[in-house]
């Protein structure tokens, strides 16, 4: 405030002003949430662009432009970006989702911000729990139900393998003009 | 009006002192869920069952139990790995953009006759080979299975009973436990899931928030959500003419042109919406395989 003493009320006034509205456009600026699992930061408004860096569910990002169906975001940390429309929410996630409530992947996923595919890794392990086996043995259920079921939770899906086929349908952030898949 | 009153206050002094489970199920037994008196019991029981957040692995366990009784009931996957595997990444991809996506999913295309889709707590989802009939593209797959993912997501079926809590309550659940006592508040819960699953349905309202939440994640994903309404209105024809309803998604879901028409408004705020993709050629290429 010193240094504003002896300058004349006008530019008192003036600079007062000029430091609200800086305060009101800050405040102003619209803030988004990761919403999607696999999310990542792109240098360019396009799904085959380099990555800036890996989004976790739950991030908040400032929103600097918008480009169609692509969003220039600023993330806390300060890295600037593209990031497809659809994988960011205007409100923010649950704790519970944002934090990922599976105890066999989320929490480590969580604190050491390990990448996606270690994730998959730790999904694909799935089998029957030994709660389930002890639940068929107590119902009687067929050794035929078992092993489908075995099967199913083995299968593995990884967050590559969805990128893939998305590219190859041309859906979502892999869109062309049409945006109609093939 | 008295009665109900006294209805009211009886529920929630029964329910903070004895928090029973096995209560709230006893009296939404014998009560029929159309009357005043069935509906004060139902929302109370779910507001007690929210109230309390179930752990994953408890959820996993229930879902597991869940998937078994499927199975035995609606029959085996059918045996194509092509489409198991087709299914399962238009449903992971949709996952990724749901209401939880920080959770495993797993799909399968039983050999069922019955036209159904149903999911169980912890993320298995299933669709009956009959149901396939019924669809003409990728986006309208991605429409049914979304549907599934949202019941998942908003915990709906373990927000529709209270025994799953009793589960939960005594400590965590362990492959020992389930030959005690625990293994039967398990099986009493799976029972009871079941025939809400399987034979009654879940709450209109929760149908109405996972077809909702399916327009959204589908939309997110990038598939057309007109697509998922184009579905129920195939079925609506269908089920016209249906004469065994069922196990179907006619007998475990509420009307269809309730449904059709809140997502038609729904639709209104996705004016892009036409633009996103159907994806027929790939749909065509797997399922005629089955």
């Amino acid at each position: 405030m010193r240094l504003m003493r002896g300058l004349p009320m006008g530019i008192k006034m003036g600079m007062c002003a000029v430091v609200l509205l800086c305060a009101s456009i800050a405040c102003a600026e619209e803030k988004r949430w990761v919403a999607s699992d696999g999310t990542s930061l792109k240098v360019e408004a396009s799904a085959t662009s380099e990555n800036v860096v890996d989004l976790l569910v739950g991030t908040e990002v400032s929103v600097v432009e918008t480009g169609g169906r692509w969003v220039k975001v600023r993330t806390e940390a300060g890295a600037t970006g593209w990031v497809y429309a659809g994988r960011l929410a205007e409100t923010r996630p649950s704790a519970e989702v944002a934090g990922t409530d599976d105890p066999l992947f989320g929490e480590s996923m969580k604190k050491s911000q390990i990448t996606t595919a270690k994730a998959d890794s730790a999904r694909s392990i799935r089998g029957l729990s030994p709660e389930t086996v002890s639940y068929a043995k107590s119902r009687g259920t067929s050794e035929t139900c078992k092993k489908s079921l075995e099967k199913i939770l083995g299968r593995k899906v990884s967050a590559m393998d969805v990128r893939s086929f998305l590219k190859e349908g041309k859906i979502g952030e892999y869109a062309q003009n049409t945006g109609r898949g093939k | 009006m008295k009665k109900l009153l006294f209805l009211t206050v009886t529920l929630v002094l029964c329910s903070s002192v004895f928090a029973s489970a096995d209560f709230f199920d006893t009296i939404q037994s014998v009560v029929s869920p159309d009357s005043k008196e069935g509906k004060i019991i139902a929302g109370a029981s779910q507001m007690l069952a929210g109230s309390k957040d179930i752990d994953y692995k408890t959820e996993r366990t229930i879902g597991e139990g869940l998937a078994l009784e499927g199975l035995t009931r609606f029959g085996n996957p059918v045996k194509n790995d092509q489409l198991q595997q087709y299914v399962n990444l238009v449903g992971n991809a949709l996952a990724a953009n749901s209401k939880r996506p920080t959770i495993p999913y797993s799909f399968a295309v039983l050999d069922s006759p019955v036209q159904n889709a149903f999911a169980v707590p912890g993320g298995v989802i299933f669709v009956s080979r009959a149901l396939f009939t019924v669809l003409e593209n990728e986006a309208e797959l991605a429409g049914v299975l979304a549907h599934e993912i949202g019941h998942v997501a908003a915990k709906h079926a373990l927000k529709s009973t209270q025994r799953a809590q009793m589960i939960q309550g005594a400590g965590a659940i362990t492959a020992a436990s389930v030959g005690g006592e625990k293994g039967k508040k398990l099986a009493d819960t799976v029972g009871n899931l079941q025939t809400m699953l399987f034979d009654k349905g879940l709450d209109k309202d929760m149908e109405f928030e996972a077809d909702l939440a399916a327009m959204e994640t589908v939309y997110r994903t990038g598939y057309d959500p007109a697509a998922f309404i184009k579905v129920l209105e195939k079925l609506q024809k269908l089920e016209a003419t249906s004469k065994d309803k069922n196990g179907s998604w006619f007998s475990t879901h509420p009307p269809l042109a309730e449904r059709i028409a809140r997502l038609k408004a729904k639709l209104a705020t996705y004016p892009d919406y036409s633009t996103q993709a159907h994806v027929d050629g790939r749909f065509q290429k797997y399922v005629k395989m089955k």
